[in-house]
């Protein structure tokens, strides 16, 4: 069942529109493309001074005790104007399980920090193209964990990580922190997501999740980020919608604006509903977090944001002619970000996969 | 549980109680005929057991409920393939407008009585040769005559006019004026002198539309249900009646696990279709088209439970589930190899995907083509302006033909 936004839940939206939209533009976002180990510290400390990166953790531990839905809604705002830094879903996915799976050891250590978002967390689940390997390539053994991880969202200059790795019976999870570990960066097209490989050698780590179980854990983590970036994509794309149709009623040639010619407003309209069905799946998936369905809810919720975000990008572009291709316009920075969230936390060919199995009763 | 779910519990039960006897087994093989006495039937148990008019008003044989209660029951009645298409129309548009804008309330009470028990079949008379989408554009006049007046012109696409006893029309009574100005709205008993229906077969054999012609049809005064030259705000009165109706995330074609189904049984070069990337990425990409818009219309049912107003995003149903229906329907054929050569055209639509993919073009015209749907879209959700309109106050007798 969809759930209807309650008013605290309004709020939350409003506020952190109201935010970001006074603290966020595109001429500080566009220098950070060419720099790598970058981000918008700006928007860094909007998070932590909002209490953002305290929302969906347990009040015990400093948090504020919401759920998916809360966080959502940050993150369709964070979409709409960029956010300036990957932290808020990395450190969420971190969080999360070291909250679902860890000791209470573990959570005192870490939890409150990664509350007050002192401590940057991210998680490091994929090895290659694969964004959760049947067989991690980082080894676990004797409370080290060793080889690399790829790509790390975050990476960059996150504090901590949860590695998934395999130990002697199989794949564990484990949390590391990452001080002594070698970092390269990834020269990327959205450098302000700190990409990074992440050479472990001998790492000091601890297990979170029992083995056996790691896998399904990994990818219920998986599943709670994605939700959380399938709301910044649907922000994204209803913003590239808007500046599409905004543009279409200024915009005139042949006499008259260009949101008369059906190519263009037909165009536009497409993209209404992409938005639109994205913005409800990502409802739905928000609103069955403890339910059986969730993972195929996630699934959902991340192909549809994937494919509006990607399109609106696109579309947005091409609405606006030459001036849509200029690198002050800034209109690829959404393109750019469209792009990157598709591949954070799964690619969408990861999540197909996913989800077809869970229809056709193949999953594990 | 909630009132409402209490009430799906009852229609639910009662619902399976008439399976025996008017569900899909029971039409089976049945000539049109047989299949509209059966109909008859079943409308008439609907009424006996308080399940027409769930949303009318008691005084009019109605349920007096609201149209959650209404909505509620289409959707549980959808699941079992029951003769109700017949009244679908009548009992959607023209009777509700009778009782909206009918002047004598003796008669329209008889007549709205005989369409719930279903003895009485309504049409819509709307589209013409010269205008669909474009319905102001009609061209069957109406002339004074005596008291009355005198109808004369041809309508399409008119579902079951074959078995209506009545029918409501839009004509023109003015063609020097601009083209919404000079229309006005009439009832039409389908019996007079004058009027012939003509049904239309469809591209997959079916002949629910017909056209219907106007000779020199006389009607009274009295069957005006507009002001002279006011019909087209009544058309768009009708137009707006079933605004939230129940929807079918499908377009109306199959159910995503008959193609899951189909998938699992079939094999591409000696391997399972099913573990095909190209299938799965289709049963992906459509569960999830499908479960935004199930998530879409359940929030439209939470948003009336609360008394507000659904948002406008519920306008996409039929356009994004029926061309995808379509799409995925083809695919579903293609899967079948030689063996998708076969054509049963007594299959129902929403379990044989031929039957699917050959009626799809219809549901992609009808009740709104795509076009035409994202123009509303466009220009009413988001504000674009409105197509250039070369017609647009000119008088109806002054544009170019």
């Amino acid at each position: 069942m969809s759930i209807l936004y309650d008013e605290g839940q309004q709020a939350i939206a409003t506020e952190s529109r109201r935010v970001l939209e006074a603290r966020m533009n595109k001429d500080e976002l566009l220098p950070l493309l060419e720099m790598t180990g970058r981000y918008h510290e700006g928007f860094w400390n909007t998070a932590k001074e909002q209490g953002w990166t305290a929302l969906a953790l347990p009040e015990e531990y400093g948090g504020l005790a919401l759920g998916l839905v809360e966080l959502g809604l940050i993150a369709h705002q964070a979409g709409r104007t960029l956010s300036g830094a990957p932290f808020l879903t990395s450190g969420f996915g971190c969080a999360k399980a070291i909250e679902l799976y860890g000791s209470d050891e573990q959570k005192t250590r870490w939890l409150p920090g990664l509350a007050s978002g002192e401590i940057v967390g991210v998680v490091a689940f994929a090895s290659g193209s694969d964004p959760l390997p049947i067989y991690p390539a980082i080894r676990f053994a004797d409370g080290r964990i060793s080889g690399r991880a790829t790509g790390v969202t975050g990476g960059l200059v996150a504090d901590i990580a949860v590695v998934y790795a395999m130990g002697s019976l199989g794949p564990v999870l484990v949390v590391a922190e990452l001080s002594d570990v070698e970092r390269s960066a990834i020269g990327g097209f959205d450098n302000s997501r700190c990409y990074a490989h992440l050479g472990f050698t001998d790492i000091p780590a601890q297990p979170l999740a029992i083995d056996g179980a790691a896998r399904e854990a990994a990818l219920h983590i998986l599943s709670l980020q994605a939700v959380i970036t399938a709301h910044e994509q649907t922000g994204g794309a209803e913003a590239m919608m808007e500046i599409a149709r905004d543009y279409a009623l200024t915009r005139r040639a042949f006499g008259q604006v260009i949101g008369a010619f059906q190519s263009v407003k037909h165009r536009i309209a497409e993209l209404y509903g992409l938005v639109e069905l994205a913005r409800a799946n990502c409802i739905h998936a928000a609103s069955r977090e403890d339910n059986d369905d969730f993972i195929v809810a996630a699934a959902a919720a991340r192909l549809s944001a994937t494919e509006a975000y990607d399109t609106a990008a696109r579309d947005c572009i091409q609405i606006h002619g030459g001036i849509g291709v200029t690198w002050e316009i800034g209109l690829h920075l959404h393109m750019r970000r469209a792009r990157s969230l598709a591949i954070e936390q799964g690619n969408g060919l990861f999540w197909e996969d996913i989800l077809v199995d869970r229809l056709t009763g193949e999953a594990a | 549980m909630s009132d409402l779910e209490a009430y799906r519990a009852r229609a639910a039960t009662w619902l399976e109680s008439m399976v025996p006897a008017f569900g899909k087994a029971a039409r089976k093989g049945l000539s049109e005929a047989d299949d509209l006495a059966l109909a008859r039937r079943y409308q008439a148990a609907k009424f006996e057991a308080g399940y027409a008019g769930i949303n009318w008003p008691v005084e009019y044989g109605g349920q007096g409920l609201g149209h959650l209660e209404k909505v509620t029951f289409d959707s549980e009645e959808m699941k079992h393939g029951f003769p109700n298409a017949y009244f679908g129309i009548s009992l959607g548009m023209p009777v509700p407008i009778l009782m909206q804008f009918g002047e004598d309330k003796a008669f329209v009470k008889e007549r709205v009585l005989k369409a719930l028990r279903g003895e009485e079949i309504w049409c819509q008379l709307f589209s013409e040769p010269a205008g669909g989408s474009d319905l102001a554009g009609l061209r069957t006049k109406a002339e004074p005559d005596g008291n009355g007046w005198k109808i004369n012109g041809q309508k399409v696409w008119t579902s079951w006019a074959q078995y209506s006893d009545y029918g409501v029309i839009v004509v023109r009574t003015d063609p020097n004026v601009p083209k919404h100005k000079g229309l006005t709205y009439f009832w039409v008993d389908m019996k007079a002198p004058g009027v012939t229906v003509r049904p239309i077969r469809l591209a997959g054999g079916d002949s629910h539309v017909n056209e219907v012609f106007f000779d020199d049809v006389k009607v009274d005064d009295d069957h005006r249900m507009s002001p002279v030259g006011g019909g087209f705000a009544v058309a768009m009165a009708t137009l707006m009646i079933e605004r939230y109706v129940a929807t079918d995330s499908g377009g109306f074609g199959p159910h995503l696990d008959l193609f899951v189904e189909l998938a699992k049984a079939t094999l591409i070069n000696g391997k399972p279709a099913i573990a095909d990337g190209r299938i799965r990425q289709q049963i992906a990409r459509n569960y999830a088209m499908r479960n935004g818009l199930n998530s879409i219309t359940a929030r439209a049912m939470a948003m009336m439970q609360a008394g507000m107003v659904p948002g406008p995003e519920g306008s996409l149903n039929k356009l994004v589930s029926v061309r995808s229906r379509q799409k995925l329907s083809e695919l579903a054929i293609d899967l079948q190899g030689n063996d998708g050569f076969a054509f049963d055209d007594h299959a129902s639509q929403k379990e044989d995907w031929t039957s699917s993919w050959i009626n799809a073009p219809t549901g992609r015209i009808a009740g709104g083509a795509d076009e035409m749907l994202l123009n509303t879209i466009a220009e009413k959700i988001l504000g674009l302006p409105q197509d250039h309109r070369p017609d647009k106050g000119v008088p109806f007798n002054q544009i170019p033909a």
